[in-house]
């Protein structure tokens, strides 16, 4: 059980491990690959020893991620992977943040969904911080971002 | 002695203003995750046309070193390294903030920062011809010496299985190797077209550190009501000062490894820290604290890394080589005043050098003070509840990463680097010898292939990497390096204890 | 459902449609970024601040120009997200540094060419020199030339990369001087083999003018030659190689400029050719590259185009043995 948990991770790690010694063994010209294939030995002799310690001698930590977990993570990662893959792009970036900071502030937060004042709070804490960071990086400093459909 | 008269220049009305103005942003952008001590001063050097050529330099002084600093707030607090100077100062001084002891954590770290980087633009101030032979003497032979003592580093770093941490640092390696290879135009692992631009260190660092943090705070999900809110403790400043001036031993290796290593062109800047948290750990009796929240392991970074501030200019000032990207844009800054350095610049410029040079130094005041001031304040953002933190850091993370080189591929590979080693941390992988292995890389195999070119012309390869005292010292000591760490391997698996 | 996202669809199209439209005509309503394919404090990322520091006058474009570094491969990670990535709407440029770039499209492992860029102006033009530390026995290139008759192979000397100006100095000179020497790229750029010559890690180097020309200013270094037709107005002194005895021209003289991507509208091309020589001809652009060391060549559009074209022929003809 426990011992299967951790040879995958590792199994995994020696399968990149083998595609990167691969891919520096056979592309050319030698001397641009020379460093890679330094490295993917190593790597992959390295991630052998992991993967047979693993299975040799199970690792008393107990690593699984529970379905729970899996349950609060998943949003969470859903909506960042939106924001970061799409929204950035799509409405810029201001905007993307201020969706992203609300949904994810609002779907987390552990206080009632039905109440009001709680639904106040959150639109504030999400104005207050994109205002501070509007004002302080694209007004004062210029700091470029993703084009805004909101904002300029 | 000249540099004390031109103290006069500096507290002018206007000069004085802008070193305030220069060591507050500096501090803000300094612990913006992504803007980078480089960044910064590209940032403000339009501004600098419109001023008088010392008050230019005054101001990209102040906003040096305090952006220097000004990293180890979001690396205390937020444990996202402001730059790559920065990672060592996260594994202690995340963990003491999350044990409430946020405040002490930031005013040992100011504190340390102002010793080490006083002691490092004195060095400037009074060494500079002998500091500026020592920095020509790190060619590619000593260079390429140098990255493998840093890797040799890796394995020991992490805290955890020395064998992960050097397979953490493997990874690193190649992930350092991806894009464009950098002298023969050769495409690399190139196998999704947001890659060609190579993998960006800063972009990596705040994937790496900042998006398991967000993980971590989203997989306490929304139920817990009656949620841990950390006890944010005060600390005394006068206890603070006695605890960093009594650990002789962290300040005394951070400020020397600091100045050293600063020196070393193209090196130097962004491992400092870590050599210097990597000694002071090993020649520390309580080892076992670090990276449990140990004050010792912040004294030590951030004496390193703001003690390197002064001597990482003594190659630009004398020689007109920039030895970090912050001093290829000072450089810059120079140039573009009609100043050109050279080993006469302080007999032709001195109205100019002296008051950049002491803004340094008055900045390094002004930036403790300020960094004190807010400490406490700044240390009740661990009492912000997770499910906030986890969307503000996210949004940091993504504007971070994004304005590095402005790019969405930035963001792209920060993301998927950044949930990846939230697994990878699950396993008993760190980050930290990761990114160190995306530093090295790069430093390591550019000055391999440069060395070897110039060997193969001359005496071969084998005599110009092997030969010369300085090649042999850093032999010396990689070797000793490395049986340290086998040594520590081999008694840790015989007494059974982590070591 | 599927009506009413059709028809946000369309609405969505003619808002943007319409802004396009009428961006032509009020171009540029927002500032614009100009991407430099060179880290920051290099050469080109400077030059390029300093000639875009008035493009928020009145009288050049009215919005100010942001400088976004891309370093990497000697340029080619910044001109591949050019050519492949930036938006053609105009307010995407690039600085561009002929002969790098055409260079490395000839040799290939690039996705751009001279076909991928419209060329707006031409702002400086740095000519390739060679430099020996100052310490140096090497005196004249006829020094550093006998040297490497004597010890083929052996004459080290650094430069910015490969297929760069300076490579394409270095091929000139084996060439003209028929001779064997070893070429050692620097990976850092201009200023790490500028490092490496003053440092004593290689013989000799060729390296930009304007750098160059400071490194002597300071003392570190001595300038043997230039690659240009003709002597260059910051060091009088230095004689060309051709007047040295090689038959060198001006192939390897580092063009710097501004151009945008292929597809950005013919009105928005015309508008920045016109303003953009103009804003580089402004008092204090010239003052700041003067004392910086940077010499000027004001090229329009026109004048441009033909420059690229010569190069294309030229380099194609260099390369073409390697």
């Amino acid at each position: 059980m426990n011992r299967l948990e951790h040879a995958i991770p590792a199994g995994v790690i020696m399968l990149v491990g083998l595609w990167v010694a691969w891919i520096s063994f056979t592309q050319n010209p030698a001397e641009a690959f020379l460093f890679p294939r330094l490295i993917s030995t190593i790597f992959l002799t390295l991630s052998i020893w992991t993967f047979v310690a693993a299975w040799v001698k199970p690792s008393e930590v107990n690593a699984t991620i529970s379905a729970t977990t899996w349950m609060n993570i998943l949003p969470g990662l859903i909506i960042g992977a939106i924001c970061v893959f799409w929204m950035g792009k799509a409405f810029g970036f201001y905007t993307a943040s201020i969706i992203t900071v609300f949904t994810l502030i609002s779907y987390y937060d552990p206080a009632p969904h039905r109440q009001i004042s709680s639904w106040i709070k959150r639109i504030l804490i999400t104005a207050g911080f994109i205002a501070v960071m509007y004002l302080l990086f694209a007004m004062l400093l210029g700091v470029f971002t993703p084009r805004e459909t909101l904002f300029r | 002695m000249e540099f004390i008269y031109y103290f006069g220049e500096v507290f002018t009305f206007w000069s004085f203003s802008l070193l305030l103005l220069g060591t507050i942003f500096g501090l803000i952008l300094g612990a913006t995750p992504g803007l980078s001590p480089t960044m910064a001063v590209a940032l403000a050097i339009p501004f600098t046309f419109k001023l008088e050529p010392a008050q230019g330099l005054i101001l990209l002084g102040a906003l040096y070193t305090s952006t220097v600093a000004g990293g180890a707030v979001s690396a205390i607090l937020l444990k996202i390294p402001g730059a790559p100077a920065n990672i060592a100062t996260t594994l202690d001084g995340h963990a003491m903030a999350q044990k409430g002891e946020g405040a002490r954590a930031l005013q040992v770290s100011f504190l340390a920062s102002l010793f080490g980087g006083v002691i490092g633009v004195l060095l400037l101030i009074f060494l500079t011809p002998i500091l500026a032979q020592w920095a020509l003497a790190f060619g590619p032979s000593e260079s390429f010496w140098v990255a493998i003592l840093g890797v040799t580093i890796i394995g020991t770093l992490g805290g955890g299985s020395v064998v992960k941490g050097l397979l953490a640092g493997c990874i690193g390696l190649w992930l350092s190797t991806i894009g464009f290879d950098d002298i023969l135009g050769t495409q690399r692992f190139i196998f999704h077209s947001s890659l060609s631009g190579g993998i960006n260190i800063i972009a990596a660092l705040i994937g790496l550190f900042a998006i398991p943090q967000v993980i971590s705070m989203f997989a306490k999900g929304r139920q817990t009501q009656d949620m841990e809110v950390i006890d944010v403790k005060p600390h005394s400043l006068f206890k603070s000062v006695r605890e960093v001036f009594s650990s002789v031993r962290a300040l005394g290796i951070g400020t020397t490894v600091g100045s050293i290593i600063g020196l070393i062109p193209g090196v130097g800047g962004q491992i400092a820290g870590l050599v210097a948290y990597d000694q002071s750990k090993n020649f520390s009796p309580d080892r076992k604290r670090f990276g449990k929240g140990h004050p010792e392991g912040v004294i030590a970074a951030e004496s390193a890394n703001n003690a390197m501030v002064g001597p990482s200019l003594v190659p630009l000032l004398t020689l007109s080589i920039p030895g970090s990207p912050t001093a290829a844009v000072l450089l810059g800054g120079l140039i573009i005043h009609g100043i050109f350095p050279g080993p006469n610049i302080f007999r032709d410029y001195p109205a100019v050098v002296w008051p950049f040079i002491n803004s340094m130094l008055i900045g390094q005041v002004l930036m403790c003070i300020f960094g004190l001031a807010i400490a406490g304040y700044a240390a009740r953002i661990a009492r912000v509840p997770p499910h906030i933190m986890a969307a503000i850091v996210l949004t940091l993370a993504i504007f971070g990463s994004y304005s590095v080189q402005t790019s969405m591929n930035d963001v792209y590979v920060m993301m998927i680097l950044g949930v990846g080693m939230y697994f990878l941390e699950r396993y008993g992988y760190s980050a930290a010898p990761l990114v160190l292995g995306l530093i090295l890389g790069p430093i390591a195999e550019g000055n391999f292939v440069e060395g070897s070119m110039i060997a193969n012309a001359q005496n071969g390869v084998a005599t110009y990497f092997l030969m010369g005292t300085l090649n042999l010292v850093l032999i010396l000591m990689v070797v000793a390096s490395i049986s340290y760490s086998v040594w520590l391997e081999l008694r840790s698996s015989k007494t059974g204890l982590p070591s | 459902m599927k009506k009413l996202l059709a028809g946000a669809a369309i609405v969505l199209a003619a808002i943007t449609g319409t802004a396009q439209a009428e961006s032509h005509a009020n171009y540029p309503d927002r500032p614009v970024m100009m991407v430099v394919s060179y880290g920051a404090g290099g050469a080109t990322d400077f030059q390029a601040r300093i000639v875009t520091m008035t493009a928020g006058n009145k009288d050049a474009l009215g919005m100010p120009i942001a400088i976004l570094n891309k370093p990497g491969a000697g340029g080619r990670v910044g001109w591949n997200w050019f050519a492949t990535q930036a938006e053609a709407d105009g307010y995407t440029l690039s600085a561009y540094n002929v002969p790098h770039f055409i260079a490395q499209s000839i040799k290939g492992g690039v996705e751009y060419s001279t076909d991928s860029f419209e060329p707006i102006a031409n702002w400086g033009a740095d000519p390739a020199v060679f430099v020996v530390a100052a310490d140096s026995k090497f005196n004249s290139m006829a020094d550093v030339v006998d040297f490497a008759k004597a010890n083929p192979g052996k004459l080290t000397f650094s430069g910015a990369g490969l297929f760069v100006g300076h490579h394409i100095a270095a091929l000139q000179l084996e060439k003209a001087a028929d001779v064997k020497l070893a070429y050692i790229p620097n990976k850092k750029g201009g200023a790490g083999a500028m490092k490496a010559v003053v440092a004593g890690e290689v013989l000799g180097g060729v390296n930009n003018l304007s750098d160059a020309f400071r490194a002597r200013e300071a003392g570190t270094v001595k300038i043997l030659g230039v690659f240009d037709l003709e002597r260059n107005s910051f060091m009088d002194d230095v004689p060309t190689m051709k007047e040295q005895g090689f038959n060198i021209d001006n192939a390897s003289v580092n063009f710097r400029g501004v151009m945008v991507p292929k597809g950005t509208p013919q009105g928005v091309i015309e508008k920045l050719a016109a303003t953009v020589p103009s804003m580089f001809e402004n008092g204090r652009v010239a003052k700041r590259m003067k004392a910086g060391g940077s010499p000027m060549a004001i090229m329009n559009r026109e004048e441009v185009q033909a420059m690229w074209a010569k190069r294309q022929a030229t380099l194609e003809e260099l390369l073409a043995g390697l």
